[in-house]
């Protein structure tokens, strides 16, 4: 596959959506560790409504708008914070992807770059802050890296995986600053951030499905 | 839970059905959602002026949407804030060639939605700038870091003001900030409200107690103890007000003194009383008073003292602007 239409964008998240199911429980492990305990809930909520989503809202042509109108529906399903950063990173995706019709390589960088300034304007967090960011700019940078050396679709989304896991593994050492994970400060050194790690749930479902 | 509801779920628009039916011609929903609640009066080339915010403040949030006030509302469920996907729903709706301006209270979830709605703005054209009512003194040091409460009124009729005025987006945006920057806020408790698909009260206090300084969600306050005397709260409350916004001998002020549900009217002009003592003492001129229900949280009993200080003419004729809504009438 060297890109993706419309067409393809609910099987593309059906993929994600599979990703999150099988991470449900460990999702609310990490999280009841560390904040709510309901993270798993949520993504697997957000995400196993998104492929139908994505066929409701589906705009003849044009990923972008699809993205941003599915991403804007997704929203009202989770309301909770990671429910909405998620959705606005679907929605920001959107935005820059606007008026194309499919994602290839370069689209994909596209993509993940918007995805992860969409997560940064709405959170209002920074790199290092041990948030799902963490995983969003790390793979962002690896991906741009791939794509720069030549890299197919298959090979952009693999190095996008592969660079959530990096930013994930580095959360291990980072001091929350943001929600609950704040409070528990202590615990959390040593373990990685749940919101980064479900970044990589993500990443994997994308990958899954550009490399099928 | 004693309440007049049908079914808890359904608390927020069987509350939405009554509103609509009994003001027709006056406002209406679109996208077949009660929640995307707008002015039927539009006005062509006025900037539109949106809200939104939980359920369970009445008259706030959607009661100010009206005749020189504001021109739509995102309703959310009780104490829950309305979807991204409503507010630009509205603001599609309410828009009429001069750009929207939000104006909503300071909470987290309220910031994101609203952000995402002024985002899909942006995409299709329609311009929008937000601003934030941040005026409860008690809930942060950090001016940046309040929460919104009975003080946004001052905002709502500033601007709503200067939109009617047909004046710029960045010109009503100016007025809301103008009145943010000289409004202050200190709210408190005397009983719980019931959140009704919670079914019991969200805090507790004991017959004899009051909280100081508790939000309009029943977000706790600085201090629970005895309740005091109406002198005495008034004059810890004007103490917090003015040690953070000082206002000079011979200046003046706009009071709001509000009630948060239960408190009957009477009490609150015992409080005005009491205010009105304090300001005279200290040679502050009361340019206008407002008492009664602005901002409440259901059936919470207790009240907040807003001060705005007045600091030019125009600040003046803002507040001196008559508005008609469902909800409010200031002739």
């Amino acid at each position: 596959m060297d890109r993706m239409k419309v067409e393809d964008l609910p099987m593309l998240f059906e993929s994600v959506k599979v990703e999150f199911e099988k991470e449900k429980d460990e999702l609310c492990r990490m999280d009841a560790e560390l904040g709510d305990g309901d993270l798993g809930l949520t993504m697997s909520k957000g995400f196993s409504a998104l492929p139908g989503l994505l066929k409701e809202n589906m705009v003849a042509g044009d990923v972008g708008q699809t993205l941003v109108k599915s991403g804007m529906k997704m929203a009202a399903v989770v309301p909770s914070t990671m429910g909405t950063l998620m959705s606005s990173g679907i929605m920001g995706a959107g935005m820059a992807l606007k008026g194309k019709d499919s994602i290839d390589s370069e689209g994909l960088v596209t993509f993940l770059s918007a995805f992860a300034s969409a997560l940064q304007r709405r959170g209002k967090a920074k790199a290092g802050d041990r948030t799902i960011l963490d995983a969003a700019f790390a793979s962002e940078e690896k991906a741009k890296a791939a794509l720069d050396e030549g890299k197919d679709l298959a090979g952009v989304a693999k190095a996008a995986y592969e660079g959530g896991l990096e930013g994930v593994e580095k959360t291990k050492d980072m001091k929350p600053v943001f929600g609950k994970a704040a409070v528990f400060e202590e615990k959390a050194i040593g373990k990685p951030d749940q919101g980064a790690y479900a970044y990589t749930v993500l990443l994997r479902g994308l990958l899954g499905y550009i490399s099928k | 839970m004693k309440k007049i509801i049908n079914r808890p779920e359904d608390y927020t628009d069987d509350m939405l059905r009554g509103i609509y039916e009994a003001n027709k011609g006056k406002v209406k929903y679109v996208n077949d959602d009660l929640r995307c609640y707008c002015t039927a009066r539009k006005k062509e080339g006025k900037v539109a002026i949106i809200t939104g915010g939980g359920t369970g403040h009445l008259p706030l949030f959607l009661g100010y949407v009206g005749e020189n006030m504001l021109d739509g509302c995102g309703v959310g469920s009780v104490f829950q804030s309305p979807s991204a996907e409503e507010i630009y729903n509205i603001s599609k709706e309410v828009e009429s060639g001069a750009g929207i301006l939000y104006l909503y209270g300071n909470y987290t979830g309220d910031i994101m939605n609203f952000d995402m709605a002024s985002e899909l703005c942006q995409m299709e054209g329609i311009e929008t700038r937000s601003i934030v009512g941040a005026d409860d003194v008690n809930s942060n040091k950090d001016e940046s870091k309040r929460r919104g409460v009975a003080g946004i009124f001052f905002m709502f009729k500033a601007a709503g003001a200067a939109a009617s005025s047909m004046k710029s987006l960045d010109e009503v945006l100016a007025s809301a900030e103008r009145a943010k920057r000289n409004t202050r806020t200190v709210g408190f408790a005397l009983t719980p409200c019931v959140i009704p698909e919670v079914g019991h009260p969200n805090f507790t206090l004991k017959d004899d107690e009051m909280a100081m300084g508790m939000g309009i969600h029943g977000e706790p306050g600085i201090w629970n103890g005895k309740l005091k005397t109406a002198d005495e709260i008034a004059s810890e409350s004007l103490d917090t007000i003015l040690s953070d916004m000082p206002v000079e001998k011979g200046e003046e002020v706009a009071l709001l003194i509000n009630g948060l549900g239960a408190t009957s009217v009477e009490e609150l002009y015992i409080l005005a009383g009491s205010v009105f003592k304090i300001l005279d003492g200290k040679g502050i001129k009361v340019y206008r008073t407002f008492v009664g229900e602005y901002a409440t949280s259901m059936e919470m009993a207790g009240a907040s003292i807003s001060i705005m200080k007045i600091e030019s003419k125009e600040m003046k004729s803002e507040l001196d602007m008559p508005v008609s809504t469902p909800f409010y009438t200031q002739v």
